[in-house]
């Protein structure tokens, strides 16, 4: 050893203490933007799902009004028998609490004030009483004065109804016009609010994450703070609180009735707020989650990203230190250079401490057999194995640093960590590995770069998507044993920005994938053959449990090797599907052609299948209505008329499932894509057609389509 | 799929029976053609034996309906089952006839 030799080693050191703060710091950049666009993309579908259940129920208040105005227009001659309105109006709609037709003061010249009302009492029955009361004054009331302005439909303030028990309430009315179009009076429905409470309550897309709901004038109509319930405005309570500076605009924004998002501060806590209007009700809904709650799982990778951090610069200073020593420092480098492995191997134990050791990993699954191992080189490498089950998926990735020593080992330390911090917001590899890739190339100036290979098993249905970076294809163990067909892509650190394609196949009950490094099939024995595929493939073909398997490659490996030292990395990992749902599956098709006279073939097909899995003959009536519309739809549009096509019905069966399977060559038709009809229109304004896709959509729980190969797939399924 | 149909005083009454799926309406679409003729008085339309409506059974309802609005007659929908209260609540139909 020479001093150019420690300046060198010197200048190693430096790299690697660079290396090392440069990605725990973007990695943490990167981890944290995807985590908090995850909370952003939770937080609006949550809004927009709670807010379509709202519109729902508004859309059927307003569809009962509306109906019910031809009739009251023709009452206007017969006041008496306006309280029959109201009672239909009530009997035939269940969200309507209840109605009444409320005369304009003076309109009829012998009952200058008219207001018949019929409710629902809380036994269920209904009763009727009247309005006009000289302590109730009607013709003041918001609901009678506001549509009449306006001359439109209008949704009430929420207001506590206590005539029958404490019950939040909002009324919408409409006004009427007699035949000559005079204002005549104002006719509405009163439902009850208690399902909002449980509905916008009962949103949890983080523990300590929270939801408000506010009336048009700013009313708390739902809040954590249950006291305050229709007693404060927001503004009200936002100016009371203890600190408010980081507070100012929050009500501003609430109250704009557009939907956003922003950052609010609240005695040093951040919290994001993100908020919605709900249409013609002016109500707006907002969701608040706290900054704390969004990041707590980086938090404690964080950590543990810190620690490795800490003893990768104490190593770092122990090196230093040596160097500096002065005397004997040439002669020990070498020494030195084999205790800092030695440390290094310790570093690396750790980092492997925090991946699952000990097999099975998962003795309470009995869908899932898994082993993993690495069997290290002589010298510190760089190779890499994590797995874990989140939400009834499995992730796995097998990893390779190219190169050796200590810059190979704090990649792979950082590789690792960078697999477990992105896959807890996602559960698309290719995004994953795009997003590996980005934050490994950002501080890549030592050009290391990574094979890896990442699967995500959907353990329900054997569904795996995977994406492969630059590594080597995995085998498939199914009836024989084959490569499972990969996207080369390209490694991980060499081009920032690369979009990594992401593919899919399915494994079926005891399918399994098998997953190594080179390390395996490039080991050489003396003669420098190498150990290759086909030994390997010699192994997998007996039947033995996930673990028994890589003992048995790691035994067959060093038979061969023999007295050849070991030069790289040995790293495989094992998953054995077997899951039984699939032994369950049940397939039944039928074909037929697109000639409606079909329907009953297809009908008496249908019956088979719902016989045939036992469904309950009121859902049964449902499945028919719906396969008939899909199948009609198809018939009718999907072929040129008077040209003779074919249309393939497809009927899958789980345990838990019942899915219909629709295909034709026809033109691309998406009918998922069409607009839902407005079935709460008058008969005069509804258009003759457009109700079978409706209908679909209403019956089954899920309806998909997919153009595939010049053929349109609609996949309709009904959970069961 | 079978219609009868019988004139009433004031109006007509149609017995529909059996199931009322899409080669069905297109077969009885012609009956409920010549039930327009009543338009301007009161149509009945008996489900009591009715089993199955799928979307072009509703359209023949829907376009009876809407000769008798502009007639200024009405129609009544008589007897549904369950099942086909549910298509009828599904649609908005329910809001749109009598239901007796």
């Amino acid at each position: 050893m020479n001093k150019k030799g420690s300046l060198k080693a010197l200048l190693l050191v430096i790299i690697a203490a660079a290396t090392l703060e440069v990605t725990g710091l973007v990695q943490f950049y990167f981890s944290q933007k995807g985590i908090r666009e995850e909370a952003g993309m939770r937080a609006e579908s949550q809004l927009d799902a709670t807010r379509n259940r709202i519109m729902d129920v508004v859309n059927q208040a307003e569809a009962a009004v509306r109906n019910s105005v031809w009739i009251a227009q023709w009452c206007m001659n017969y006041p008496d028998s306006l309280q029959r309105v109201c009672w239909r109006l009530v009997e035939d709609n269940p969200v309507v609490v209840g109605s009444t037709v409320a005369l304009v003061p003076g309109y009829n010249a012998r009952r200058p004030l008219l207001a018949p009302y019929v409710f629902r009492n809380p036994e269920g029955e209904l009763q009727a009483l009247s309005l006009a009361t000289e302590s109730y004054d009607y013709p003041s009331q918001e609901w009678f004065v506001k549509p009449l302005e306006t001359g439109g439909g209008y949704w009430s303030e929420p207001y506590v109804d206590t005539g029958g028990g404490e019950m939040l309430m909002t009324t919408y009315s409409m006004p009427i016009r007699d035949y000559n179009g005079k204002l005549a009076a104002v006719l509405t429905a009163d439902i009850s609010l208690d399902w909002l409470t449980e509905l916008v309550g009962n949103v949890k897309v983080y523990p300590q994450a929270f939801s408000i709901m506010l009336s048009r004038s700013g009313r708390l109509m739902v809040s954590p703070a249950e006291s305050l319930v229709m007693k404060k405005t927001v503004g009200e309570y936002v100016s009371e609180m203890d600190d408010t500076t980081g507070l100012t605009g929050l009500t501003d924004a609430l109250m704009s009735g557009r939907s956003g998002n922003m950052a609010v501060n609240y005695k040093g806590a951040t919290s994001y707020v993100y908020f919605s209007p709900v249409e013609r009700t002016g109500w707006s809904m907002s969701i608040v989650i706290p900054e704390s709650d969004i990041y707590a799982n980086l938090r404690s990778i964080g950590t543990i990203v810190m620690l490795l951090q800490v003893l990768g610069l104490l190593l770092i200073i122990f090196m230093l230190r040596s160097f500096f020593k002065g005397e004997a420092r040439y002669k020990a480098l070498d020494q030195k250079r084999q205790r800092i492995e030695g440390e290094l191997h310790i570093a690396t134990g750790i980092q492997m401490s925090m991946v699952p050791k000990s097999f099975p990993a998962f003795p309470e699954r009995h869908d899932l057999d898994m082993a993993a191992t690495i069997v290290p080189a002589k010298e510190v490498g760089g190779d890499l194995y994590d797995f874990f089950i989140r939400d009834e998926k499995l992730f796995f990735c097998v990893g390779d640093v190219s190169g050796k020593g200590i810059p190979a080992a704090l990649v792979m330390a950082v590789t690792r960590t960078s697999f477990r911090n992105l896959s807890s917001s996602t559960c698309s590899p290719g995004r994953i590995v795009t997003a590996m890739n980005d934050s490994l190339s950002a501080m890549n100036e030592s050009s290391m770069f990574v094979t890896l290979f990442c699967g995500v098993l959907n353990l329900v249905d054997g569904n795996l998507l995977y994406c492969n970076a630059g590594h080597n294809p995995p085998r498939i163990l199914t009836d024989a044993i084959r490569t499972l067909p990969v996207e080369p892509n390209l490694p991980l650190g060499i081009m920032p920005g690369f979009e990594y394609k992401e593919q899919e196949t399915v494994l079926k009950y005891d399918d399994a994938i098998f997953l190594y490094t080179d390390g395996l099939t490039e080991a050489e024995n003396i003669n420098h053959e190498q150990f290759g595929e086909e030994r390997t493939d010699a192994v997998l073909r007996q039947r033995r449990s996930a673990q028994g398997h890589l003992e048995a490659v790691k035994k067959a490996v060093a038979g061969f090797v023999g007295e050849a030292e070991q030069s790289d990395d040995l790293t495989m990992l094992f998953v054995h599907y077997l899951n039984q749902t699939h032994s369950e599956m049940k397939e039944r098709s039928i074909e037929l052609l697109n000639d409606v006279r079909q329907i009953p073939r297809m009908a008496e097909f249908v019956e088979a299948v719902v016989a045939e899995k036992k469904i309950d003959n009121d859902v049964a009536m449902g499945i028919h209505l719906a396969i008939e519309e899909a199948v009609t739809n198809v018939m009718m549009y999907a072929y040129p008329e008077g040209t003779e096509g074919s249309v393939e019905l497809k009927a899958v069966m789980t345990s838990d499932r019942l899915s219909f399977i629709l295909s034709d060559s026809g033109k691309p038709f998406d009918p998922t894509a069409a607009p839902d009809p407005d079935v709460t229109a008058s008969a005069e304004d509804r258009p003759i057609g457009g109700l079978g896709i409706h209908l679909v959509r209403r019956i089954m729980d899920s309806v998909q389509y997919e153009r595939k190969d010049g053929k349109n797939y609609l996949t309709m399924t009904k959970n069961i | 799929m079978e219609v009868k149909i019988q004139k009433q005083e004031n109006g007509v009454i149609a017995e529909l029976i059996g199931r009322l799926d899409t080669p069905a309406s297109q077969e009885v679409a012609p009956a409920f053609d010549s039930l327009k003729e009543d338009a301007a008085g009161t149509i009945i339309l008996d489900c009591t034996q009715l089993s199955y409506i799928s979307s072009s059974g509703l359209r023949l309802f829907l376009s009876t309906r809407k000769a008798a609005g502009e007639k200024g007659g009405k129609v009544i929908v008589k007897g549904i089952s369950n099942d086909i209260r549910t298509v009828f609540m599904m649609t908005g139909f329910l809001n749109l006839f009598e239901i007796q």
